[in-house]
């Protein structure tokens, strides 16, 4: 291939020109939520997704996917699979109405991370912890929490355990972020220059 | 203070940051998987940001300014070692020697955050924090396709036996070595080599990979005293293009 | 970055009949109200399809679009272009990402896009069909194509598909510096030497005709969209788009004392539009059906790119992890 872009003209030659294998299924990896801290202190919030075949890959994907730009304290992941959803509402209906109350108390509990979407097109917001036997046990918990005169219209509960959380001493891998301002529009000020160049000219 | 000394330690430290940001970069839209992509490019961005850091600060010691230093000097001015200045092969080698150099960069400015040197030892601790998040990556990608498919695995045990030579040319040592250590700049190459070594044996250990018999190996020098491979004024060429169209020019 | 116009070409409405009508009134009274359509509801079939189909064009005119300023990645002049190009393009890169996510909600995979991607069964913005000749090319498109996208993908942030606003939103909170780092690089050309100023001259009228294709063809002449932008779906008509996307940038490219390729370019005052040569439609449809100056180019690095990736993914494949749609 002949390119204006040097590193083309470096591509090795690999199959046939305009000939692809399909990828499905082959290539198709798992897919993990993720989410951000945006500040000590404020609650994590969903932000997307990256496609990993472990969490531990996840996490250190979703890193540089989600948070280079924008400063943060702590990120975290969990499969896709694992997140247990409640039934989605509109209006004025509340999520937590059309989750029934426990009936069976288990005996073997453990923590499970509550989220809510507080607005369709919002994301959703992490907003407790419970203790349940079950996910469905941890929606009925949550009901009791974190049910309150806002309407949620949709709830995620997922197991602590379940996440891969950023360690003690991983929370400097966001120290830097800050100074990294050429990510930064305000780094981009031209104004100065541009004044002198209008004011030769229109003199 | 030998200022001649820490000069050319300086200097060597830089121009590898710049030269692997490069070649780094040069992923960026070609990536094996799109997140990947996003991932090896903020590594390249950070190491870029590394060396004008450290050409700044050579600028406060008398040297000329980034912009001119970056983007003026030849390749037998260049102080990096050849190990980054190789073309970026596939995906395999790219990892391998991300894995291998990022491996010794993060103890060389755990090291340098000690310096007596107070600026280099201020902006240590800030490149070794940045630098978590590449050795983690290298880590976490070299145990994952270190330890998967036959395909994957002798791919990565090539790329490994043809890198390591490379790698140790990154400890060629200085002609000021002793002053370094003596005037606690820098604890010096030798004691670099040896921990990186035991790192690097310690992530190999937990794959498939095999390491070459360390006594064996014969370093690929002559970078640190300007001696390059044919590969790098070429890329030298290509990175000053534009800026070299009117090197007076701001652009 | 994305410009619209041609995907909404030849919309067959009759599937609309066949679906359960208090569904349909009860999906179409929630867009009403503004409230979003979030993955899981409940949606009618061409919504469904229109929607994978344009976020899909989007996300490939992401990943398409990080190669013609990747032309430019290892010759960016100076330390601060060189890390902020790479961080732009990186950006590109994220936002192909992030919406190929958007569209996987919709039921279609991520891989599945890639591959009629590469097989020419979907399309991308027709703009990265042409060559970035000269640093000043990608001056432009880091400034005035990612303008238009901006126009663009504000209008779409305030539609009505949940994720597709959620991507959007983050996707123009990065298009800010991008455009910011973009003019930056044009008025250090503009105020530097005659060579510079020449070169961005000629980035001008080589990109005019493209940058003026970009919002797709004239309202007159492209397909009837009222049902989509009765679902929120296409926000904005193509003409309306180019007429804020002139009004916005014209005087800024006029005040750095440079000219645009096109006579007839003026703002009527009576009407408040911008008045122009019709652009070639026909060379529009020529290009984006395959006849561009680099189509063939961009597909292939982008062959190539999965090619060299296959045994890297593969390797990372494991049995206990599965696909799965993304929630949100
Ligand atoms: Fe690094
Ligand atoms: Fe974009
Ligand atoms: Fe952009």
């Amino acid at each position: 291939m002949k390119s204006l872009d040097p590193r083309v003209n470096r591509l090795p030659v690999v199959g046939k020109p305009g000939e692809i294998s399909p990828k499905v299924p082959l290539d198709q990896l798992g897919t993990f939520e993720v989410f951000v801290q945006p500040k000590e202190g404020k609650p994590f919030q969903h932000e997307g997704i990256v496609h990993a075949p472990d969490v531990e890959m996840a996490f250190v994907l979703a890193k540089e996917t989600f948070t280079r730009r924008f400063t943060c304290v702590s990120l975290y992941v969990c499969d896709t699979r694992n997140v247990y959803v409640s039934p989605l509402t509109e209006a004025t209906s509340n999520a937590y109405d059309l989750i029934s109350e426990a009936t069976e108390k288990s005996t073997h509990k453990t923590s499970y991370e509550i989220y809510h979407l507080l607005k369709r097109g919002k994301q959703h917001v992490h907003v407790g912890t419970v203790q349940a036997g079950s996910p469905q046990e941890a929606m009925a918990e949550a009901k009791k929490v974190f049910k309150n005169d806002k309407t949620v219209y949709n709830i995620w509960a997922v197991k602590t355990s379940d996440i891969r959380f950023t360690t003690d001493e991983e929370k400097d891998l966001w120290l830097t972020l800050p100074e990294k301002k050429f990510r930064d529009a305000s780094a981009y000020k031209g104004g100065d220059k541009l004044k002198e160049f209008l004011e030769r000219h229109n003199a | 203070m030998n200022e001649t000394a820490l000069k050319e330690l300086l200097y060597k430290i830089a121009d590898d940051q710049l030269i692997l940001g490069h070649r780094n970069s040069e992923w960026t839209g070609f990536g094996p998987l799109l997140e990947e992509d996003i991932a090896f490019s903020s590594m390249a961005q950070d190491k870029v940001g590394q060396s004008y850091a450290l050409y700044q600060m050579l600028q406060t010691l008398s040297e000329k300014d980034p912009d001119t230093v970056a983007f003026m000097r030849n390749s037998d001015q260049f102080h990096n070692s050849i190990l980054v200045e190789l073309p970026n092969g596939e995906y395999d080698f790219s990892l391998i020697r991300h894995f291998l150099y990022d491996t010794a960069e993060a103890i060389r400015f755990e090291m340098l955050s000690e310096s007596s040197y107070q600026p280099l030892a201020d902006i240590s601790k800030k490149i070794r924090a940045e630098l978590r998040y590449h050795t983690l990556h290298a880590n976490t990608w070299v145990k994952q396709l270190g330890s998967a498919t036959e395909e994957s695995i002798s791919r990565l045990q090539r790329s490994l036996d043809l890198a390591m030579p490379y790698a140790l040319g990154m400890f060629e040592e200085s002609p000021y070595e002793k002053e370094l250590i003596s005037s606690k700049i820098f604890g010096g190459e030798k004691e670099l080599k040896d921990r990186w070594v035991k790192k690097v044996e310690t992530i190999i250990a937990q794959t498939q990979l095999n390491l070459p018999d360390w006594k064996t190996l014969q370093p690929v020098t002559g970078g640190r005293a300007g001696k390059h491979s044919e590969y790098l004024q070429p890329l030298l060429d290509e990175m000053s293009e534009v800026f070299k169209i009117d090197p007076t020019a701001e652009w | 970055m994305y410009g619209g116009g041609n995907t909404f070409e030849g919309i067959k409405t009759d599937s609309i009949a066949q679906e359960d009508p208090i569904r349909l009134a009860e999906f179409e009274a929630r867009i009403e109200r503004g409230e979003k359509i979030e993955p899981t509801d409940w949606m009618p079939a061409l919504y469904r399809k229109q929607l994978i189909r344009m976020i899909e064009q989007h996300a490939h005119s992401e990943i398409i679009g990080a190669l013609p300023e990747g032309t430019w990645i290892t010759r960016a002049p100076g330390f601060k272009r060189k890390i902020s190009l790479m961080a732009k393009v990186q950006d590109e890169v994220g936002h192909g990402q992030l919406l190929y996510s958007a569209a996987e909600t919709l039921g279609k995979t991520r891989e599945e896009m890639i591959d009629d991607l590469i097989s020419g069964k979907s399309k991308y913005s027709n703009i990265f069909n042409y060559p970035a000749f000269t640093w000043a090319d990608s001056c432009f498109i880091s400034w005035l194509v990612d303008a238009g996208a901006i126009v663009n993908q504000l209008a779409n942030a305030k539609g009505s598909y949940g994720p597709y606003c959620r991507a959007l939103d983050r996707i123009c909170a990065e298009e800010s510096f991008h455009l910011k780092y973009g003019h930056h690089c044009v008025i250090y050309l503009a105020t530097g030497t005659q060579k510079q100023r020449d070169m961005f001259q000629e980035a001008i009228n080589r990109w005019w005709k493209p940058m003026m294709h970009f919002f797709g063809p004239s309202d007159k002449i492209s397909a009837h969209t009222e049902v989509l932008m009765r679902w929120k779906v296409k926000m904005s008509s193509n003409d309306d788009m180019r007429n804020q996307f002139l009004d916005m940038y014209v005087p800024k490219i006029w005040e750095l004392g440079f000219t645009i390729p096109d006579e007839n370019l003026k703002k009527n005052t009576e009407t408040g539009r911008w008045e122009y040569t019709e652009p070639d439609w026909e060379e529009f449809k020529r290009v984006i059906n395959g006849d561009g100056p680099c189509n063939k180019e961009r597909l292939e690095v982008r062959r190539i790119a999965e090619e060299r990736g296959r045994w890297v993914r593969q390797a990372l494949k494991k049995a206990q992890t599965q696909y799965t749609v993304p929630l949100a």
